[in-house]
């Protein structure tokens, strides 16, 4: 019988250790403040064309326009995330023309919310030339782009020598966004 | 005595290796049967207290401790986090066991004099789960692509699987001499649940591209596996009822095998070892596999002139570059069979008894003398989908009384470099008592361990020496 009482006190010493196990100070609620803050970039639009390319049936073609159906501002990550974004141009360009290139910025029902332009200088001896441009997305400005579902481009030539068949020099566009997310309270 | 037992066990129950090293060896336990078939058994019989003769809980992780994260010491959480996310290797892993008895039982048979084989059998549910820590999505999810521009993102560090198991068992242990005793034990088992993604490749990077300012390369070959219950796509009404009703034979059937043996080198001296879990699981029942598989080069678009060569107008050219996208990033959804490997286990260690036992009623030596202590060296191995992960035990052995033994162990493994454990079997007439947990030298502070593991369990032992 003492032994089974001794026993039972084993038991219940190890127990016992096992029970003092101790915690020091843990805040669960720290994944409240969780935080990310990646930054993505994606190439957009690019374009590399010789001058003659603006010259069709014996004629300069003055304005070139495209758009682009767009759905990726209206993903809900996007919405709740994007804190900033820029779109930046880099041009070459070696044709004696200035260009303008003009962005607009359509929502719904093809409503124009955001509209910007650059040009990108002449070359009048035909060496290359760089120029850049960066439009930034902050307040105002993002939630228009936020609220784009269309994008149209024109690229126009501006007052200059017409281009004909033999009009040397090549423009060459490169182009990407960066994407400033801002990731909380998802935990 | 029990029902104030109940609390600890909740308290200590919510933390937890897989690796049983305190349990392995523990001959006076009959679930020591179970971590190595041709363990020695030294009782009659035993049958297991239903859901109560084995419980085991363990949980751990390399690299990290939940107190790295949380701990209340005014850091900022994200500069902890951020810490973690770049010191964590994409090797590091987080892992949970789980294993419960349901029934289980035992007998001696053989000549009367000499009871040289020893049958077990039982029923136990397991979880199990591992998961690589997907070190190069963290810092993709952390930093974005900017500044990781010609940085290969590797897929394959996404890489975990999860189970959820029964096992019917049937063991013969067989005492062939004094030196030697083997055992097998064949395995039943019936997988509830299974989720499986250990085979993704591919990269996703970003680089300097000719046309435009980046190329964006994604290069994906990516596999999720799933079997059961499990049903990702439709919403099942699924009941904790289905559950229990499936664990005896849901129908993804499997067998393996437990391989063991202990050789007595001298009176002192013994060498055993088993091998575990050499099995599979075919999964041919409830199968949904999800695929994403695809290569694309993505540079960007080129608005104004893409009908230029290629006889396309803009629509179209644009319509080709989302397809690309949507097809990259489509799963496929099949339900094609598959099969599983268990995850293999060694075990071994080599022993060292001594301190006879004195026998008070007769002051004479035993022929067979009992030794009260014991020291030894265990190793433990387990197969995990992408390394082997081992562990290395010393460890102590005393019989206090004829009914109380304790184990006291030191383990080095993945986890950490100071691991003990501490375990104990008692008696109370037939009834037999034991429990184990490790890491106590992180009790100071439960949540600075990487990893605790905790067993317990309640059996009814017919001992050999019984009256």
């Amino acid at each position: 019988m003492k032994k089974k009482i001794l026993n039972t006190y084993l038991i219940l010493g190890v127990s016992g250790i096992v029970l003092l196990a101790c915690t020091k100070d843990v805040d669960f609620n720290q994944v409240d403040d969780f935080e990310v803050s990646p930054v993505v970039e994606s190439s957009l639009i690019f374009l590399n064309e010789p001058a003659n390319q603006f010259y069709e049936n014996n004629a300069e073609v003055t304005t070139v326009q495209d758009s682009v159906l767009i759905d990726v501002f209206e993903d809900q990550f996007v919405q709740d995330y994007l804190v900033k974004a820029a779109f930046f141009f880099e041009t070459q360009n070696s044709i004696n023309r200035s260009f303008q290139l003009r962005v607009d910025f359509l929502a719904d029902a093809d409503v124009l919310v955001h509209s910007f332009d650059y040009t990108v200088p002449s070359s009048p001896n035909n060496a290359v030339l760089n120029s850049n441009y960066t439009e930034v997305f902050e307040g105002d400005d993002l939630v228009s782009l936020k609220a784009t579902r269309k994008l149209i481009f024109t690229l126009s030539l501006l007052d200059g020598t017409p281009i004909n068949e033999n009009t040397p020099g090549t423009i060459n566009m490169k182009s990407k966004g960066t994407f400033y997310l801002n990731i909380d309270d998802t935990l | 005595m029990m029902r104030y037992f109940w609390p600890i066990f909740f308290l200590t129950g919510l933390t937890y290796t897989q690796n049983k090293q305190v349990l392995y060896g523990f001959s006076e336990i009959p679930q020591s049967l179970i971590q190595n078939p041709g363990a020695k058994v030294n009782n009659n019989g035993y049958f297991g207290i239903p859901l109560l003769s084995h419980v085991h809980v363990n949980a751990g992780t390399s690299g990290v401790s939940v107190y790295d994260l949380f701990a209340d010491d005014g850091v900022d959480f994200n500069s902890k986090l951020e810490r973690i996310v770049y010191d964590l290797r994409p090797n590091d892993f987080f892992t949970v066991n789980q294993q419960l008895e349901i029934f289980s039982g035992g007998f001696a048979y053989g000549p009367s004099y000499d009871k040289n084989a020893y049958i077990s059998f039982g029923l136990y549910q397991e979880l199990d789960a591992i998961l690589y820590f997907p070190k190069d999505y963290a810092i993709l999810v952390y930093e974005g692509n900017q500044n990781n521009i010609n940085r290969p993102f590797s897929l394959d560090h996404l890489n975990g699987a999860a189970e959820l198991i029964s096992v019917l068992h049937v063991g013969y242990n067989k005492k062939v001499n004094e030196k030697f005793t083997f055992g097998v034990r064949g395995k039943i088992y019936s997988s509830i649940i299974n989720l499986n993604s250990t085979d993704n490749n591919g990269v996703f990077v970003t680089r300097e591209g000719d046309n435009n300012v980046y190329d964006h390369v994604f290069d994906i070959d990516m596999s999720l596996k799933t079997s059961g219950l499990v049903n990702l796509t439709e919403d099942s009404d699924f009941e904790t009822k289905d559950l229990i009703r499936q664990i005896p034979f849901s129908g993804n059937l499997g067998l393996g095998i437990d391989l063991g043996f202990t050789y007595q080198i001298n009176k002192q001296w013994y060498l055993d070892g088993s091998l575990l879990d050499l099995g599979f699981i075919r999964h041919s029942k409830d199968v949904e596999n999800h695929e994403l598989e695809g290569d694309y080069v993505f540079e960007g678009i080129n608005p104004i002139f893409p009908e230029v060569g290629t006889g396309q107008t803009a629509d179209e050219y644009w319509t080709e570059i989302e397809e690309e996208f949507v097809d990259l990033f489509t799963l496929d959804t099949t339900t094609t069979k598959y099969t599983t490997w268990r995850p293999l286990k060694l075990n071994a260690s080599l022993n060292y008894s001594f301190g006879e036992k004195k026998d008070e009623a007769c002051d004479c030596t035993a022929q067979d003398p009992e030794y009260l202590n014991r020291m030894g060296l265990q190793l433990y191995a387990i197969k995990r989908p992408k390394q082997p992960q081992v562990a290395l035990s010393l460890y102590y052995y005393r019989k206090l009384f004829n009914a109380l033994s304790i184990k006291a162990s030191y383990t080095i493994d993945s986890y950490s470099f100071s691991n003990i454990g501490l375990g104990v079997s008692a008696q109370l007439g037939g009834v037999n008592f034991y429990v184990m947990a490790d890491n106590f030298l992180e009790y100071q502070n439960i949540y600075n361990a990487q990893s605790v593991s905790l067993q317990f369990g309640f059996n009814y032992i017919f001992n050999k020496n019984e009256n």
